[in-house]
């Protein structure tokens, strides 16, 4: 099917209603990676709206998938990982999921997943790949086929095309019509955005287009659906140049999850996500200005950024 | 933190160095995330003997970037400064699917004989353990040209029920990325991967390399370490290189290096405690003078 392409003059929105284009059962690409720039405030939002039953798609992550399993959220995760690298370990939330049956292991990886990303972005039903071969992926993806090229004579892997219902992205800087720039690695944010149905955006500030185009338009506005200004809306991930990645925050989390899916849930979800009925709730919980001070003073120099990760 | 005085070098540092000589000089390579050692080895590489080295970041895709300090999360904007330019998801996995990425790293939970890889599952029928997952391992396991592999957990432990726990087993419960030969035999090429799999296994234990049939072959130890004690700690019976030599161990200015890029010892996370207490003496040590 092909997907939309959206030409609305003003697509500007709350993050309640962004969060309403998510519908239970959805397959969900969420943008960033690791500790940056993950929608955070957006998954909230959506926890506290309670849509469940979600597949996820990505590459490398971390806090944002663990915060939706701990939430009884995702049925299936093809993600290709879910940590916290060498900070704090495994995702605790994420195994539980896993472990309990709850979520479905669809684990994929890096190549194959953008691949299939791509075979979306260009209206094929699949790419092929010559890795996956001799590995156990090929088990757990019984849709993946082989081939034998009739160019070269060898076996070639066939991947389907995946196009993700909704692509959940923060950026930067976003303008009324949807374009938005990303500052830094856009992860596999662009891919997600080309091979959706639809682009669900939070951003830290919206501005004029005439400023946008100055910037850098990353992902053009025709592919994004809605776009919802959250300053801060990354956090406790990183979304530099205006926030480090809260250690201490994320510290507080992982010994939450870890301590068990009851802990989890007292001491995480009811503090942070169900008890903040909005995202100022939420600043003011995690610390106020003090914190979001700390948070901005990695500018101050090395000293000063290698204090965060303390 | 553990720093170590003088010219005594630690076993992270031994091992980033062990790391770095496994990297040609020219080529382009790629650290993933959550792999401190590698990150520095690459760094200690490019500073050293391969300065013309392509080294391009995991998880933000920088090209030569200068990190001012390592930061224990690796899509970080730390990692990333003065980079000389940036490549994205997709062109990194397409040169590596093109034969342009010479040498590639990765670990698992579990390493067998061939050099197969478990980041995903324990457990082979019942899942006992959902591990993160292998990002791009299985994808690059293929298409790299060659692989450098390593753990710094290769010790076997307890796993509190009067059983051990190796890492490296006699089989993987999960091929997360596949090494010389399939657990049936089967070869890589007979599989139809085009890269030439691993050719080293750097541990904290000692150091193989893989033999003509593929197989991970005993080469160096380190200077606390025994062809014995690897072998307790091994799963699966291995050939060895007579003579096993001691490895390599870095010089000093490659200690001070490492430490000036790692000034918050990120790299000693990837190791358990009691090896953050061993340290050598350097091939330039100079015995301190004692009363």
């Amino acid at each position: 099917m092909n997907a939309a392409v959206y030409t609305q003059a003003d697509k500007r929105t709350d993050l309640e209603t962004l969060i309403g284009h998510i519908r239970p059962g959805d397959c969900l690409a969420i943008g960033g990676g690791l500790s940056s720039r993950e929608p955070m405030a957006a998954l909230r939002a959506l926890i506290r709206a309670g849509t469940g039953d979600l597949e996820l798609i990505g590459s490398a992550h971390g806090i944002d998938v663990d915060l939706l399993c701990g939430a009884g959220l995702v049925a299936a995760s093809a993600e290709s990982y879910v940590g916290f690298e060498q900070d704090f370990g495994m995702a605790p939330n994420y195994r539980r999921a896993c472990e309990s049956g709850t979520v479905a292991i669809r684990d994929s990886c890096c190549y194959t997943l953008v691949q299939q990303l791509r075979a979306a972005i260009a209206g094929l039903p699949f790419l092929p790949i010559r890795s996956v071969k001799g590995s156990g992926f090929l088990d757990l993806h019984p849709e993946f086929k082989t081939l034998e090229c009739p160019y070269t004579g060898e076996e070639l892997v066939l991947v389907p095309a995946l196009r993700p219902d909704v692509a959940i992205l923060h950026a930067h800087y976003g303008d009324a019509h949807g374009n938005l720039h990303i500052a830094g690695p856009p992860v596999a944010d662009r891919l997600f955005a080309r091979a959706a149905r639809k682009v669900i955006a939070t951003v830290e500030q919206i501005v004029s287009t005439e400023e946008l185009q100055r910037l850098g338009v990353t992902v053009p506005y025709f592919y994004v659906t809605a776009v919802a200004e959250v300053a801060y809306g990354a956090h406790p991930t990183a979304c530099y140049p205006f926030y480090g990645y809260d250690r201490p925050h994320t510290a507080h989390y992982h010994a939450c999850a870890s301590a068990g899916a009851d802990r989890f849930e007292a001491e995480y979800l009811q503090r942070f996500v169900y008890g903040c009925p909005d995202h100022a709730a939420y600043l003011e919980a995690i610390g106020g200005s003090a914190t979001l001070e700390r948070l901005a003073s990695w500018k101050d120099g090395p000293d000063a950024w290698m204090k965060l990760y303390d | 933190m553990t720093e170590p005085r003088g010219n005594r070098c630690s076993l992270g540092e031994a091992l980033i160095y062990r790391i770095a000589r496994t990297i040609e000089d020219g080529i382009l390579a790629f650290h993933g995330f959550g792999s401190p050692l590698v990150q520095l080895a690459l760094h200690v590489a490019k500073r050293t003997h391969a300065p013309n080295l392509v080294l391009v970041a995991g998880a933000t895709y920088a090209v030569n970037p200068m990190p001012p300090f390592l930061a224990p999360t690796s899509n970080d904007w730390v990692m990333d400064r003065d980079a000389e330019c940036q490549l994205d998801i997709e062109e990194l996995f397409d040169l590596a699917a093109a034969g342009r990425l010479e040498r590639m790293f990765l670990s698992g939970l579990q390493i067998d004989r061939w050099g197969n890889l478990n980041t995903t599952r324990l457990g082979v029928d019942a899942l006992k353990l959902k591990l993160p997952g292998g990002g791009g391992g299985c994808n690059l396991a293929c298409d790299a040209r060659h692989l450098t592999l390593w753990t710094a957990a290769h010790r076997a432990v307890s796993d509190g029920r009067g059983a051990r726990r190796f890492r490296l087993v006699e089989r993987c419960d999960f091929i997360t990325s596949s090494g010389h030969r399939a657990a049936d035999g089967r070869t890589r090429k007979g599989m139809g991967l085009v890269g030439n799999g691993p050719d080293w296994l750097i541990t904290e234990l000692g150091v193989f390399d893989f033999d003509a049939a593929g197989h991970a072959r005993l080469r160096e130890v380190f200077p606390d370490t025994d062809t014995e004690l690897v072998r307790a700690n091994t799963a699966f019976e291995f050939p060895i290189s007579e003579p096993v030599a001691t490895t390599p161990l870095p010089p000093a200015a490659v200690c001070e290096l490492i430490r000036s890029l790692d000034p918050l010892r990120i790299h000693e996370r990837e190791l358990r405690t009691e090896d953050r207490l061993r340290s050598f003496s350097g091939p330039d040590f100079r015995p301190e003078r004692h009363a």
